[in-house]
């Protein structure tokens, strides 16, 4: 028998649903409806990001590092081997999941801050890479891919992409649902909370993180790849930059890291804040400075993000006394005494 | 019951100048409850480190049960059968009381790890520890709320959701009420006389003397003497340790 909370959240989570799917035939114009597919892209992004940075509390800043492997990897793939583009983007994020595992094994060993650092590391040497091997990878002039739909007019093209990303949004929201409410999952939780605790009880702790960042790296780069094929274009400047890995993380702090819909939230937030400052600001670097203020403001009021402080005022308003912890009268302690005697 | 428990030998560790373990060849006694006291300094919570895996001797061996375990990752030790509380107690602190205890479920196929952690099976067995330590009526509630002995009781039932034949207390009784004390020495009795063995690093002698069957005296990083209470208490060599004179 279903309660009613779950009724409610299976008619939101419904509702919430046809109203993505529904955005299309929404949007005024092809402009509107191409801002909604990169807030899709963040979407997808800041969900991936959320497989090693929510669970584990391992707060990557490189995530960039995997979306411009993946659009490369996509692009080069299309353009040097002839691959057609959808089965470029799935052997590009496979090949981005293999070299995921080295990369995790070399930068899973340190915590906190030196973790932030190593995975920063990552997105810069990917981008000199990418950059000075211009004869591979075309280097600061880009790097054109061809479209998977050449026949699509741009509209088109941008309502399947639309469509692409949602669904791949769904797989990795359901992936991360099930991680969620599965035994792996609570391991890696405890790793967040205290790892040498949750190895002590005998969680194989350094697996635990390896696969779920490699999760997280795969995520990504399918978001990449995808985003090679809507886009065209593509440059390392813009593919390997650090202001992509710190937008998920922003998005995921923003949304709430311990929620399932989190990071989606957050990148509906950010990802129409940042569209927006583009448009009427654009010639300034404006959207930068409000990002800043946002993280700062997230920091200081929300810490754990929005859906935790909005349940928090829910709980305040609808429901007092259920969070806290029951009193014992000094009757029922002298009774409970008196049964253990 | 004679098997042998946890055995060291040689066991050093040092960090920088100052040798926190030195060539320790110690042993402990299964089915027992073993007691490891000494003065402030003298490297228990340090061996106790060495032998759970959570730092790396520099030389010397750990062994369980006649295997060596020796850096061992810590994980691989626990699964071998060995459960340890911390000495400022660890807990996870924005858990609730029942999360807490289903993160030390263990298990090892794909399939069971990606079964739901609520699972009927798993909820029963945990409400079934916390019962015994007395805390089931708080299994809602993150365990950052808890009070400090609230906390100690659920790091002690998470340690045995693991199932664990040996485990190895750091100071179960610091920082503990007398009341709580009492239940905390209760109910280690009762594990080990339901087969699990007891390694103890304590600080309040009356309770090491009344609880243990097997002492074991560090000083200076070395076992300096080990036997039953009544043999410890009147070792000369113990009370140098302890009074200094």
């Amino acid at each position: 028998m279903p309660s009613v909370s779950s009724l409610l959240r299976l008619s939101a989570l419904v509702a919430g649903a046809a109203l993505a799917l529904s955005f299309p035939m929404l949007a005024p114009n092809p402009y509107i409806l191409s801002a909604g597919v990169v807030v899709a892209s963040y979407a997808v992004f800041s969900t991936s990001w959320n497989f090693v940075g929510g669970f584990t509390g391992y707060i990557s800043l490189g995530h960039g590092a995997y979306v411009g492997l993946g659009a490369y990897g996509t692009g080069l793939l299309v353009i040097k081997a002839g691959l057609p583009s959808f089965a470029a983007l799935l052997l590009s994020a496979a090949l981005v999941a293999a070299l995921a595992v080295p990369i995790g094994i070399a930068s899973l060993r340190v915590r906190g801050a030196s973790f932030v650092i190593v995975s920063i590391s990552l997105v810069l040497i990917m981008l000199l890479v990418f950059q000075s091997w211009a004869s591979f990878t075309g280097g600061s002039n880009g790097l054109v891919v061809p479209r998977p739909f050449p026949g699509l007019r741009r509209p088109d093209h941008h309502l399947v992409f639309f469509y692409l990303f949602c669904a791949l949004l769904a797989v990795a929201l359901l992936s991360w649902w099930i991680i969620d409410r599965s035994r792996f999952g609570m391991g890696l939780k405890a790793i967040r909370e205290d790892e040498d605790k949750a190895q002590s009880l005998g969680t194989p702790t350094f697996t635990f993180k390896l696969l779920a960042f490699v999760a997280s790296a795969t995520f990504t780069a399918l978001g990449g790849g995808l985003y090679a094929l809507w886009f065209g274009d593509l440059d390392p400047v813009f593919q390997f930059s650090i202001l992509t890995g710190a937008y998920m993380v922003l998005m995921a702090l923003l949304g709430g890291v311990r929620h399932l819909f989190g990071p989606l939230l957050g990148a509906l937030v950010v990802g129409s804040a940042l569209e927006y400052f583009k448009v009427e600001y654009g010639s300034t670097q404006l959207h930068l400075v409000a990002t800043g203020l946002l993280l700062a403001v997230v920091v200081l009021f929300m810490p754990d993000g929005i859906i935790p402080a909005l349940s928090d005022v829910y709980k305040r308003l609808f429901r007092p006394g259920a969070a806290s912890i029951r009193e014992e009268t000094a009757a029922e302690l002298r009774s409970q005494a008196e049964v253990r005697r | 019951m004679t098997r042998r428990s946890v055995e060291t030998v040689g066991l050093t560790k040092a960090f920088g100048g100052v040798v926190a373990v030195d060539d320790a060849t110690v042993a402990f006694q299964d089915g027992k409850i073993n007691a490891l006291i000494g003065p402030n300094g003298s490297g228990k919570t340090t061996f106790f480190n060495c032998v759970t895996g959570m730092i790396k001797p520099d030389a010397g061996r750990a062994m369980y049960r006649g295997q060596d375990i020796t850096s061992r990752s810590p994980h691989r030790i626990a699964r071998a059968g060995i459960g340890r509380s911390f000495q400022l107690c660890r807990i996870f602190p924005r858990m609730t009381v029942l999360e807490n205890m289903l993160v030390a479920v263990r298990t090892t196929s794909l399939r069971a790890q990606l079964a739901s952690s609520h699972n009927r099976g798993d909820i029963d067995r945990a409400r079934g520890w916390l019962r015994r330590v007395g805390i089931d009526h708080l299994e809602g509630v993150e365990a950052r709320n808890l009070s400090y002995g609230q906390q100690k009781l659920l790091e002690l039932a998470g340690v045995l959701m693991g199932d664990p034949e040996t485990i190895m207390l750091d100071e179960p009784a610091g920082g503990v009420n007398p009341a709580l004390i009492e239940r905390i020495a209760a109910l280690v009795r009762q594990l080990n006389q339901e087969g699990r063995t007891f390694l103890i690093v304590e600080h309040n002698m009356d309770l090491v003397m009344s609880l243990s069957d097997h002492v074991v005296v560090f000083d200076r990083g070395r076992p300096i003497a080990a036997g039953p209470p009544p043999v410890i208490r009147a070792d000369p060599r113990v009370l140098e340790a302890y009074l200094g004179v």
